[in-house]
């Protein structure tokens, strides 16, 4: 509960239907997607408009009280959860599109967009908003921006850094800046990219400028089934070395495969193979079959059992079902998930995989895994049941052991989700004491006071103190 | 002032063996002296030395130094653009990055290399020729540097649309910051969201944040077709149609435009890269739409070769300014290039998909006061309308009156204090302009 003061004066900025006070209500905003984490915040405020976002940041600000960024709350890192009664500002009433400028294949909106929907108001003018998360229907592209997300297709098209070309954002101190703008050119340090991938610890953004691209004439699906793992992630391997480029290179797994088909999403894949992978081309239809004959000659000389091609777009969507339904269909035979995320160098794929299975049979945990194959970007999902301590216990070993692995061959802690809450333990498996430092101070720069999203991204042990400056020398301007 | 600032590099030179440091005219020249590239440096600019360190200890002594007697460091790679934004205070010890030149990691089928940030880009091109693999970026004039350089500068080219800025291609550098920190910062995997994008803030940086020292960057399969379709004619009718070209549906890789020469004459040059059946068709569609017949129709190694030339374009001028605005009013933009290459006797090209006009002249150093007035104009024309003029490279006289950059942004100040956090005692390059 937020003291009364704060409540009013935020109910004066943004309507008493913008503010939600009622304890029960407030349940609604405890976790993200990632159930693990649960925290009731102090207060949600709704905006509708900058300035209220403005008005809120500064009356929460003189209450001394955080502040917690949140979109669509289907983070999977627990970086919307409010910690130590925060405050969170969501976006959900800021859900305009302002503009989509065709000429110039860009679109500025409000930070509450629906990601998918954007892409649809898009359409009429024959463009589209390229980075599209599994959970596109849902998400905003505020909570894309603050995550760096990717997609399925983001293997030929590039994560949301790559679209975001301007931004305004609201400080912990009330003030608005704008950062790039009209287009991609702006001279100066590349702040815009700096804020990408932010998780909401530098500033809400308000106010979003995306390029756009135009839809592709063509598109094919090829669906490959094997025996064995390896050789679906060699195929991956094989297919990106010959030079061919698809929009997407999905696997799902064996222990996925079997979840999909006995849930209410079965997707018809044969239930005795160990992986299925899913190859997309996108483009001019002149071009189109022939890389598609290429992959699946490629696929067979890798040990395809069978391939599979859509000759429609109901047969596209066939294919693509067990890939998409992958999460919800898990979902269904344990009552606990554990979304993991890390990428790894693509030829280390199959080495990888072999090694989250040994994991996986060490701690007697189902590990299933449905990943951006093309990208390297892993997502081993341990299956679990939380009111089991000990299974509990098991499954953060094991994550702890799968995060290690990745690190070792050379990837990282995350591709996409972001650290948030979950993994901000797991930064100093990559980054070292200077790293970290510099990560501080640089959010400092935005954030001197630490009110935006504490307790974040960073381990709270590693904080520089003040005298840690380096001590400098008689020069200067 | 001179003799103050080479007092206090004294110290800063004798961190290396003297095999690794040049001094007086032997410095000037490796600095100005490079084939066809007389001119280009500011001349105001009097560097005492060369440094190389060929380790990352090595930089970071320097650093360190640097910090320690006030002495001032200019990051570089093979000197080839020095003057752009940074190199005009006197004195300046410049640290080429040169024989840090080391391929550290290049798995072929992973697409992604990590190398030393001195290692030169033509270095790398044949690196990854033979596996049919290319870094998919055109900087105007990068060939000639490094890799370091490349990142540093962040300045991208006309394929930057269908490939992604240098910025997204980076996916890692290490770097000795000005404060003398180790940072390894980013990775070498194509996706990666762990913690915050420091590698963009030091891409584009031009040296005036840390000295980068590595760098990991994404690669592609070299496309199977290359072709450019060359359309000349008046630049009215030249720029309506590029703009046609952009807006079409159509994967186009990059559409050039290039004019204010003797002739007249205005050319578009629209390049197509991918397999060879989306290219053929992509080509017809265009011949087939297009009201204008292209004049010549390059293929494979003809038009590889075409764009390796072009790259060069700015080779030996004093001065380059680039103008930008939203691609749609490519016209305006494109005339107030040309109106600007004719004050100065030089040239205009452009990235119509990408809205940018970039104009080369080479004007008489008795001109720096006219030729700054005849910027600053151009500049208020462009930014009434949202768009930025920047000088790539000019004579510090030029740059000191109409600035590097124009209107500074609500953005400054954060900017400000990023450089402060770096660079605290200032020893290295101005802030970014
Ligand atoms: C089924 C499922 C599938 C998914 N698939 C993918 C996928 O394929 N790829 C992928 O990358 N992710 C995926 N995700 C994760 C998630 O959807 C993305 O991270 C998404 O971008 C979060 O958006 P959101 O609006 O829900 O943000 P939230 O969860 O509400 O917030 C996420 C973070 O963003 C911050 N934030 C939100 N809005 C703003 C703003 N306006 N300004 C500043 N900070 C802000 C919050 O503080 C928080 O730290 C998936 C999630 C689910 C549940
Ligand atoms: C003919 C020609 C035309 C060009 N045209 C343009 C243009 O129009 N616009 C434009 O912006 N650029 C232009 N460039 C620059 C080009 O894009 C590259 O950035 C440049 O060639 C890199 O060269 P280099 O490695 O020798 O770096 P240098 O010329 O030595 O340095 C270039 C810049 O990068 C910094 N730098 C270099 N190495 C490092 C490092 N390791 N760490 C930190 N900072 C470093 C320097 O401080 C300096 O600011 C041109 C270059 C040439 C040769």
């Amino acid at each position: 509960m937020v003291p009364a003061t704060l409540a009013k004066s935020l109910v004066g900025i943004c309507g008493r239907d913008g503010v939600i006070l009622d304890e029960e209500r407030l349940l609604v905003y405890e976790s993200d997607a990632l159930t693990a984490y649960r925290h009731r915040p102090g207060a949600v405020v709704l905006p509708r408009s900058t300035e209220q976002v403005q008005g809120a940041v500064r009356a929460v600000a003189e209450h001394g009280l955080p502040i917690v960024p949140r979109g669509a709350g289907t983070g999977l890192s627990g970086g919307a959860v409010a910690l130590d009664g925060a405050v969170v500002i969501g976006t959900a009433r800021m859900n305009r599109i302002l503009n989509i400028d065709a000429p110039n294949r860009r679109a500025v909106l409000q930070p509450g967009v629906i990601n998918a929907e954007l892409s649809e108001a898009a359409r009429v003018h024959g463009l589209y908003y390229a980075p599209d998360p599994s959970s596109q229907t849902t998400c905003t592209i505020g909570g894309n921006v603050a995550e760096n997300s990717g997609g399925p297709h983001c293997l030929k098209y590039g994560v949301t850094s790559r679209y975001v070309t301007g931004l305004a954002v609201v400080l912990a101190d009330g003030s608005l800046v704008k950062l790039g703008g009209q287009g991609r050119e702006s001279p100066g340090y590349d702040l815009v990219g700096l804020f990408v991938g932010s998780e909401g610890c530098f500033g809400i953004a308000t106010e979003i400028e995306v390029g756009l691209l135009p839809v592709p004439e063509g598109v094919r699906t090829l669906l490959g089934i094997f025996d064995r793992i390896d050789d679906a992630g060699q195929a991956v391997s094989d297919i990106v070395a010959a030079g061919l480029l698809p929009a997407a290179l999905e696997i799902i797994d064996g222990p996925t495969i079997r979840a999909v088909e006995d849930s209410v999403f079965a997707a018809g894949y044969p239930t005795d193979a160990e992986a299925a992978l899913v190859i997309e081309f996108d483009g001019m239809e002149a071009g189109l079959d022939h890389d598609v004959e290429r992959a699946a000659v490629l696929c067979e000389r890798a040990g395809a059992r069978e391939v599979r091609s859509a000759r429609d777009e109901d047969e596209r969507m066939a294919l693509w079902k067990g890939r998409k339904k992958a999460f919800g269909a898990m979902g269904r035979i344990a009552p606990d998930l554990l979304v993991q995320d890390a990428t790894v160098p693509r030829t280390t794929l199959p080495s990888i995989l072999r090694g989250i299975s040994d994991i996986g049979q060490r701690y007697d945990l189902v590990v299933a895994n449905v990943f951006h194959a093309g990208d390297g970007n892993l997502h081993p999902n341990i299956l679990f049941d939380r009111r089991d301590e000990h299974e509990l216990e098991r499954v953060e070993r094991a994550s702890k052991e799968i995060m290690q692995l990745c690190v070792d061959s050379g990837g990282t802690i995350t591709g996409e989700h972001g650290v948030g809450l979950d993994k901000k333990h797991h930064m100093e498996l990559i980054y070292g004491p200077d790293e970290l430092d510099a990560m501080w101070r640089v959010r400092r720069v935005f954030d001197p006071g630490g009110v935006m999203n504490p307790g974040k991204v960073l381990p709270e042990d590693t904080i520089p103190s003040e005298d840690t400056v380096l001590p400098v020398g008689t020069g200067g301007d | 002032m001179i003799d103050a600032a080479v007092d206090r590099a004294g110290p800063v030179l004798a961190v290396l063996p003297e095999s690794q440091v040049l001094v007086a005219e032997t410095a000037r020249d490796w600095a100005g002296g490079r084939p066809g590239e007389a001119g280009w440096m500011p001349s105001d600019a009097d560097a005492p030395a060369v440094v190389f360190p060929a380790s990352v200890e090595e930089v970071a002594a320097l650093i360190r130094v640097a910090n320690e007697t006030g002495a001032r460091l200019l990051p570089a790679g093979l000197g080839s653009w020095l003057g752009a934004g940074g190199w005009t205070r006197a004195g300046e010890v410049i640290v080429s990055c040169m024989r840090l030149n080391a391929v550290q990691h290049y798995e072929p089928a992973d697409l992604t290399l990590t190398a030393d940030a001195g290692l030169g880009l033509t270095e790398v091109e044949d690196l990854l020729l033979p596996n049919g693999q290319w870094l998919a970026v055109d900087a105007p004039g990068a060939g000639a540097g490094t890799l370091g350089g490349m990142v540093a500068c962040g300045v991208s080219g006309a394929l930057q649309g269908r490939y992604g800025a240098i910025r997204d291609n980076v996916l890692g550098v290490d770097v000795v910051t000005g404060a003398g920190r180790v940072l390894r910062i980013g990775g070498r995997v194509v996706k990666n969201v762990a913690g915050y994008d420091l590698v963009r803030l030091f891409t584009g940086s031009r040296g005036s944040l840390g000295i980068i020292t590595s760098v990991s960057v994404r690669l592609f399969p070299r496309p199977e077709a290359d072709v450019t379709l060359c359309y000349v004619g008046g630049a009215g009718e030249i720029v309506a149609l590029a703009r046609n070209v952009c807006t079409s549906p159509l994967p186009i890789a990059a559409v050039e435009l290039e004019g204010g020469r003797e002739s007249g004459e205005t050319v578009c040059r629209v390049r197509l890269l991918g397999s060879g059946g989306e290219v053929e068709e992509v080509r017809s569609r265009l011949v087939d739409a297009a009201g204008l017949k292209p004049r010549q129709i390059l293929r494979a190694d003809e038009s590889a070769a075409l764009h390796g030339d072009r790259a060069a374009w700015e080779e030996g001028s004093a001065l380059v300014v680039r103008l930008a605005a939203l691609p749609d009013r490519l016209a305006d933009t494109f005339d107030r290039g040309l109106a600007l290459a004719g004050a100065l006797g030089g040239e205009v090209a452009a990235d119509a998909l990408g809205g940018v006009v970039r104009v080369k002249a080479s004007p008489d150093a008795a001109r720096d006061e006219d030729v700054a007035g005849e910027l600053s104009r151009a500049r208020e024309v462009v930014e009434a309308v949202g768009g930025t003029m920047t000088l790539s490279q000019a004579r510090g006289e030029v740059a000191a009156r109409a600035g590097w950059t124009g209107r500074r942004g609500s953005g400054t100040a954060l900017g400000d204090r990023i450089k402060k956090l770096f660079d605290p005692a200032s020893i290295l390059a101005a802030r970014c302009p």
